[in-house]
């Protein structure tokens, strides 16, 4: 037994990881039937809180389990699927366009934009040198030079060389503002497992699955972003309609109306439990970021078990306990915890910090025309971004600071003339460099002088970005912002800052939708087809060579799987041409069976031993095997590498594929054959006329 | 099971024959192909496609009537799958989705419009997809090329070529000639390249499991006729080959008929490609092969071969 250990390893272990691999694609599977039934019972229930029972107990049972799944199942691609794909293109032409000096800009500059436009949707050449080509044709000769059309700062050292290094400079930044932009709305727009990526340095890339409403897609994909400068208004006043909402709110459940909201879909966000599960999760982040001072809050609820209390507390405050509340006593000094226990608060500033999870719940609410109008008519809730970095190292959590902010912006981006990301020399933290036109510094000036020691929110496209602390009168327009987490979130602020000073302008080039019926109809004949296709090809093999077609069916099925499941580790998706990739695959895999097993009947004619004949069939079979797959190999390669998105699907599986064929065709399929000569049998049934008998 | 006893065809002694055959082939489908031009879909030529379904099937030309009174020029129609199911494409780039599902929904105010899939491609990313998948597959004809030099002699390398786009050719000029006859709904996109390629891997391993059985065999019957070796190899062979094409048509033929419409096209490339293949391995890569020593080196094969095809020195 012993001598035969390594090989029963070698049929094993493949075995092993394929099932381990592709359980998690089977599991999500199990558990979305699952949570189908659970919905549609939930939507039979009576009454809402039954309802709200059902979806909770699912999502207790198995919510952890389906999130885990669903990140390492096999992806299935949007042409299966069904969803939305986009390649979005940097206009360069619209770029250069926008760079120039709104008052300068004269026919002759309108039509050098225009040829430049004409010739460039025609031609590889980079847009800015048919810009360049055809503005020393057209303007030049009309005296005209491109320092008449745009402003670099420092008249002085103005030149041409200066404003095409700069626009050359716009072009490669535009790809990350719009990127930025385009990952937020995505976000914002709640599209699950959305796929954004740069293509090259000019293109992004977005798999959006699931999207049908292509027409609100676009318009959100293709709106020029807004940034702006607010006022921090973090006082007293948003606390105490935090506080009326909670009120509001809770009447209304005690009046048994419960929270239903307009969208049906929110179901699944079920509220009443949910709430006191949210607030025990504020609770320990207020206890980290706190030490002590819980003295300072008046508990109505002392003597009650600590568990009860905290139930209680969460009916009472349905709105508040979604989020936590802080109060900033002053610098240098620990952060308060607040409850919303009395209406009277301290004078001061605030600080809101919420758990991601709430964020769409909070959402609904605010919306709510019954909430809103608690909400002081000058200010708006603004979220932040990205959550909090430091408190998602330390804890893993993902918190998100919002803010109450002055609805009439103080300033917007396109004051900005440049911002940069660098490092302060003394005590190398990162910091943001930047710098406004003149216009914009005077206003700056004002701005931050009216301000000091207040914080001035950056907001694009409704998210803040940052919100610094005015430290000084800021002149010149020459600002540094400070306060970075590390230099990550430094670049990401550049970004930000310079998508206001200039709007990456970006154009839909290609468009694919497929209609979730489609995406069914194609996976269900791709499946048949399949499947039928492999049923016919595994009753054929063992129809022509008996027990080593059943041992080449299993290496065939083996390497399919094996695919399969290599496909769901690396994150790859599966795609119509993929499924193509895998049936040529199976194509080549039996014909590697194929070659070895009329090498051993060959020589079995030639009057070998069952031994010496397999021996022989695969060592004379390799080369021929090596030679086809390589040569097959090559074509997968360069098509992985020339192809993009459909054909890069089918190259990659075809490369598994084959990779996986020489293993278990060579390997596999030995051991096995093998292992059950191990006996001393003298004979085995590849199909041969059964002649010699032994 | 077996269907050949030590088979013992005499294929390549009609090997002229075949040649003229191929190329007369070869002259007819592209002169067709030339006249009568290639039919570019959506991902090479750019434009917009819709593929809609209504709830009972209606007539394309009240679609064709509909869509063109809303604007959008250079529209076709054609059927997708089922009877109630229909293809409608535009140059347009623009909003032609948008126009295209307004038309329909006021021209058939009783039929449930649903929109299948969208694909719009802007026409540089057309153009670019061409030149991207001409350079695949001639990058993909030299990676071989120098491969099989290295493998087996130059010759063999330039024979297997010839039999490949000997395939190629044949097998896009056929695919475009059906299409443009009406027989079948094969416009040249990506799944369509996406098999090509494919057949351009497939007909390569068939001349190669050939070669690498005249290389084993020379060594084992030295100083034999190269043609009987040749002969001798492609019989040897003719087992597998039968297996081999035979499975992978059975797969490919279960692909066209259940497949549906997005897998059809592709499928039937490859079962043009692989019969092809096949035929060509035998007739076109070893003729070649053989034509070249004869006419070219002039070399005796009764006694000459070896010089050409001599085994590397160890």
């Amino acid at each position: 037994m012993k001598r035969y250990f390594g090989k029963i390893l070698l049929v094993v272990v493949p075995v092993i990881a394929a099932l381990v691999l592709l359980y998690p694609t089977y599991q999500a599977s199990q558990l979305e039937q699952k949570e189908r039934q659970a919905i549609a019972q939930a939507k039979k229930a009576g009454n809402s809180s039954d309802s709200l029972e059902i979806m909770e107990k699912f999502k207790k049972q198995y919510g952890e389990a389906l999130k885990t799944a669903k990140a390492r199942r096999l992806k299935l691609g949007l042409d299966l699927r069904g969803g939305m794909y986009v390649t979005m293109e940097v206009d360069v032409v619209k770029l250069i366009e926008e760079s120039a000096q709104n008052e300068t800009i004269d026919e002759i500059f309108k039509d050098v934009i225009a040829k430049t436009r004409k010739e460039a949707s025609a031609s590889d050449e980079p847009a800015l040198n048919i810009f360049q080509r055809n503005f020393n044709n057209i303007a030049r000769p009309q005296g005209k030079s491109l320092l008449n059309y745009f402003d670099v700062g420092d008249v002085r050292e103005a030149s041409e060389e200066k404003i095409i290094a700069s626009l050359n400079e716009s072009i490669d930044k535009a790809i990350d503002q719009a990127q930025e932009v385009i990952r937020q709305r995505i976000d914002q727009y709640g599209v699950s497992e959305p796929n954004i990526q740069k293509q090259g340095t000019r293109r992004i890339m977005l798999e959006l699955p699931g999207v049908t409403n292509q027409d609100e897609m676009r318009s959100l994909l293709q709106t020029t972003a807004r940034l702006e400068f607010k006022l921090v208004r973090n006082y007293k006043e948003i606390v105490q309609a935090f506080y009326k909402i909670d009120k509001l709110l809770s009447e209304q459940i005690k009046r048994g109306k419960g929270f239903a909201t307009a969208d049906p879909t929110t179901m699944l966000d079920t509220l009443k439990k949910d709430t006191t599960k949210l607030a025990q999760k504020s609770d320990t982040t207020k206890v980290d970021t706190t030490k002590g001072n819980q003295d300072t809050v008046k508990d109505p609820y002392a003597g009650l078990p600590p568990e009860e209390a905290q139930r209680r507390y969460a009916l009472d405050h349905p709105f508040t306990t979604l989020f936590s509340t802080f109060f900033v006593p002053g610098k240098n000094q620990n952060i308060i915890p607040i409850y919303y226990t009395s209406d009277q608060f301290p004078e001061g500033e605030y600080i809101f910090r919420i758990p991601k999870d709430s964020i769409g719940k909070f959402q609904v609410l605010l919306n709510r025309p019954d909430v809103a109008a608690l909400i002081p008519a000058d200010l708006e809730i603004v979220i932040d971004a990205k959550p909090d970095t430091r408190i998602k190292q330390n804890q893993n959590i993902e918190i998100y600071d919002f803010y109450a902010l002055k609805k009439e912006p103080e300033l917007t981006g396109d004051v900005i003339s440049s911002a940069r990301a660098s490092f302060d020399p003394t005590t190398n933290q990162p910091i943001v460099l930047m710098s406004m036109n003149t216009d914009g510094a005077e206003s700056w000036a004002r701005i931050t002088g009216a301000n000091l020691q207040k914080r001035i929110a950056i907001v694009l496209d409704n998210r803040v970005y940052s919100a610094p602390t005015v430290q000084s009168k800021i002149t010149g327009g020459n600002s540094q912002i400070t306060g970075m987490a590390n230099a990550e979130e430094a670049r990401l602020l550049e970004i930000v800052l310079n998508a206001g000073a200039l709007k990456a302008p970006v154009q839909i080039i290609e468009e694919r939708v497929v209609g979730p019926s489609l995406g069914d109809d194609s996976i269900r004949s791709g499946l048949n087809a399949s499947l039928v296709a492999v049923i016919l090809v595994v009753l054929y093999m063992i129809f022509y060579y008996g027990l080593g077609g059943a041992i080449a069916d299993f290496a065939v099925i083996l390497n399919v799987s094996l695919v399969l499941s290599v496909l769901a580790a690396l994150g790859g998706t599966l795609t119509l041409p993929g499924i193509a990739g895998i049936i040529l695959t199976v194509g080549m895999a039996v014909d590697a069976n194929v070659l070895i097993f009329e090498r051993i009947r060959e020589e079995l004619d030639h009057g070998r031993s069952m031994r010496s004949a397999i021996d022989e069939g695969f060592r004379k079979a390799l080369s021929a095997i090596m030679d086809s797959n390589i040569t097959t190999f090559f074509t997968g390669a360069i098509l992985y590498y020339l192809g993009t998105g459909p054909i890069q699907g089918f190259a990659l599986t075809l490369m598994l594929g084959i990779l996986g064929t020489l293993f278990t065709a060579i390997v596999v399929t030995r051991a096995i054959i093998e292992l059950l000569m191990a006996k001393g049998a003298t004979s085995f049934d590849f199909g041969q006329p059964k002649i010699k008998s032994n | 099971m077996r269907y050949f006893k030590n088979p013992n065809i005499d294929f390549l002694g009609k090997r002229k024959l075949f040649v003229i055959l191929s190329i007369t082939l070869i002259i007819a489908c592209v002169l067709i192909t030339l006249i009568e031009g290639v039919e570019y879909g959506i991902d090479f030529a750019g434009g917009t496609e819709v593929a809609v379904q209504t709830t009972n099937p209606v007539a394309t030309d009240q679609i064709r009537t509909a869509v063109s009174s809303a604007g959008l020029t250079g529209v076709e129609i054609k059927s997708f799958g089922e009877d109630n199911q229909y293809l409608i494409r535009t140059r347009e780039s623009a909003n032609a989705p948008e126009l295209i599902s307004n038309a329909l929904t006021k021209a058939f105010p009783n039929e449930k419009i649903t929109i299948l899939k969208v694909d719009k491609i802007g026409p540089k990313i057309g153009s670019e997809l061409r030149m991207q998948a001409f350079w695949a597959i001639l990058l993909a004809v030299i990676v071989m090329l120098i491969y099989l030099a290295f493998r087996f002699e130059f010759i063999f390398g330039v024979g297997a070529i010839v039999a490949l786009v000997h395939d190629v050719v044949l097998t896009f000029t056929i695919a475009v000639t059906l299409n443009n006859l009406g027989i079948v709904n094969l416009e040249v996109n990506l799944s369509i390249l996406a098999a090509m390629l494919t057949v351009v891997g497939y007909s390569v391993n068939d001349t190669v499991i050939i070669f690498d059985r005249i290389r084993e065999n020379k060594e084992r019957h030295k100083g034999m006729n190269f043609i009987k070796l040749a002969n001798l190899s492609i019989n040897e062979t003719l087992s597998r080959t039968v297996n081999t094409v035979g499975t992978t048509l059975l797969a490919l033929f279960s692909l066209y008929i259940l497949g549906g419409p997005v897998l059809q096209g592709f499928a039937l490339i490859m079962i043009i490609g692989i019969i092809l293949g096949t035929y060509s391995s035998i007739y076109i890569a070893s003729a070649f092969v053989i034509w070249y020593m004869e006419k070219i080196k002039k070399i005796d094969l009764e006694t000459g071969f070896r010089e050409v095809i001599g085994v590397k020195p160890e």
